[in-house]
């Protein structure tokens, strides 16, 4: 009876034991994914460092359960793995959301200087279209070129957005903005020299 | 007295780790940030971050909080050397993003400065048609590379000082390919041979000649085969290539004559000597040019190429014809008549001032 008294609860309790000395798999899964989720979410790019200090928490994460797994399962605690598992999570979806949200401003920062771009060409070709034909346009051949050329840069933008490379698409914009206005002052002032006359069109 | 025992061990225990230690490391951790060094030195950063990440949990937890003065820290121990691994990365991060600006500084002052001789050498000799869409390519690559280097992304700007540089290198190549004859000797000694013979017709026939130096833009008036006057000249938007088809701005070279004069009131540029464009030979090589797909084939030759005044005194180029200011036109169409030999030519000269300028440039190829 004594014996009974001490084997069924002893038992009992090493069954416990046993039964909690199981990794929490799912928690520990749902830190994986948010560690993956972050990392196409691009946060590499654009929370490089946070990034890296969550790959840092899985590490740590990872340890732990490497650690409690080599232990006796009797002397097995889980616990500070659930916690790291929890907080990686948490991270892991702050990173996602911060790094999402970063590439949106980038991306609209991008799709804003893309318009200041577009707006200083359609500008400079509005002045080309006031340009003189006939013998009066030789001044403006040239920068009509240039003008033409700036035109087809624009699409260079379009690409870098496509490919999601941000900065280089608002550099882009930014030259093209810059020299769409040098063209502009130039043309002003070729057409200040040609005068207002309007002149036949002849062969040459 | 027990109390006093236990009063006494607890003041002889000494913090786990140094509260200094960890502000120190998270120092260097903002360092690091601020010098990029998830992009310059991902690896190195990854393994500082997740080592740190680690240690910190260990910091936070209960049982490290205080220790023996005798006991071994082997959490202080590898804080430590964090430490000095992370300060080891921000030093060698510093020597190369100073490196990096240093190279980025150097590679977009010599291509900047090389940009604007090369722009100032084709304006010198009108050659900007000639290259095209080149320049602004070159140009907008530049500005791209000096925005990166002002965000101090020195990576990306010297990357892009390179695609610039080839830029560069190839619209160099393009001008020599496309002006290049004004360097040939073959060519410049035909030239010289045609002009001497329209000098020896002035002085067989006693007559006027013409002769036109596109390269140095210069007219000369032969009169019984001696030099009696000399004028600048102003050129087509593109004059300094031949003449391939209407509207593509360039002078015509060749032997010519005038075949009439307007004066006042004739012409709106002040006097006009009307020439025989195009000759012959003119024909012949534009029906060759059509044939070999060279040029389009609904291209015109065009015509009306004259040697006039200035419409107004701010005109600066033609669509292809030889302009003098008024007061020159005025004295050449004095002693010009119909049928008055006129020869364009590239130039007279090995040493004209496009191939100065090629020169120039040529010798500077290196610098890319």
């Amino acid at each position: 009876m004594q014996l009974r008294q001490i084997t069924v609860p002893l038992s009992l309790a090493i069954l416990l034991a046993v039964g909690c000395a199981k990794p929490p798999s799912e928690q520990i899964e749902a830190a994986e994914k948010a560690l993956k989720e972050a990392q196409q979410s691009g946060a590499a790019t654009y929370s490089a460092e946070e990034y890296a200090k969550l790959e840092g928490s899985l590490t740590a994460l990872r340890k732990e359960v490497s650690e409690q797994d080599g232990k006796f399962a009797l002397f097995r605690d889980y616990g500070k793995v659930e916690q790291l598992a929890a907080a990686a999570k948490t991270e892991g979806e702050r990173v996602r959301t911060d790094s999402l949200k970063k590439k949106d401003e980038a991306k609209a920062a991008a799709l804003q200087a893309q318009q200041v771009a577009q707006e200083a060409v359609n500008s400079t070709l509005a002045l080309v279209g006031k340009a003189p034909v006939g013998k009066d346009r030789a001044a403006l051949e040239a920068i009509k070129m240039d003008v033409d050329t700036l035109k087809a840069s624009l699409n260079q933008i379009q690409t870098s957005i496509d490919r999601e490379d941000y900065p280089a698409a608002q550099s882009q914009a930014k030259a093209i903005h810059e020299k769409s206005q040098a063209v502009s002052a130039e043309i002003q002032s070729a057409l200040a020299k040609v005068g207002k006359r309007k002149s036949s069109v002849s062969k040459k | 007295m027990a109390g006093g025992i236990c009063v006494l061990l607890l003041a002889g225990c000494v913090p786990a780790v140094p509260p200094d230690l960890i502000a120190e490391i998270e120092a260097i951790d903002q360092d690091l940030v601020a010098l990029r060094a998830p992009e310059a030195a991902p690896e190195d950063y990854t393994r500082f971050a997740r080592q740190w990440v680690a240690l910190k949990a260990r910091v936070q937890a209960d049982d490290d909080l205080i220790r023996w003065p005798w006991e071994s820290n082997d959490l202080e121990n590898e804080l430590r050397q964090l430490h000095g691994e992370g300060w080891s990365t921000v030093s060698r991060l510093n020597r190369l993003q100073a490196a990096q600006r240093q190279q980025a500084e150097s590679a977009l002052s010599r291509l900047e400065a090389r940009f604007l001789s090369i722009t100032s050498h084709v304006e010198s000799i009108e050659g900007r048609i000639a290259l095209g869409g080149k320049p602004v390519h070159t140009d907008l690559l530049l500005k791209q590379a000096r925005s990166f280097f002002d965000q101090k992304d020195y990576p990306r700007a010297i990357h892009t000082a390179e695609q610039a540089g080839h830029a560069l290198a190839t619209q160099t190549a393009a001008l020599i390919k496309e002006v290049g004859r004004y360097a040939d000797n073959q060519q410049i000694t035909t030239w010289q041979a045609i002009a001497k013979q329209t000098v020896d017709w002035s002085r067989i026939h006693q007559s006027t000649a013409i002769v036109v130096s596109k390269a140095e833009r210069e007219l000369t008036l032969y009169k019984n085969g001696r030099k009696v006057l000399s004028y600048p000249v102003r050129l087509g938007f593109n004059g300094i290539r031949a003449k391939r088809f209407q509207g593509d701005g360039a002078t015509p070279e060749g032997r010519y004559r005038v075949t009439d004069l307007r004066g006042a009131g004739q012409t709106q540029f002040y006097r006009a000597l009307v020439l025989d464009y195009p000759n012959a030979e003119d024909r012949w090589r534009f029906r060759l040019a059509q044939k070999s797909g060279t040029i389009a084939p609904t291209s015109r030759i065009g015509g009306q190429i004259e040697i006039h005044g200035r419409e107004n005194e701010l005109m600066a180029q033609t669509l292809g014809c030889i302009m003098l200011d008024n007061a020159d036109m005025a004295a050449l169409f004095a002693q010009v008549s119909t049928g008055t030999p006129v020869t364009i030519v590239g130039a007279v000269t090995r040493e004209n001032a496009v191939a100065k300028a090629l020169a120039h440039l040529g010798s500077h190829t290196t610098d890319l």
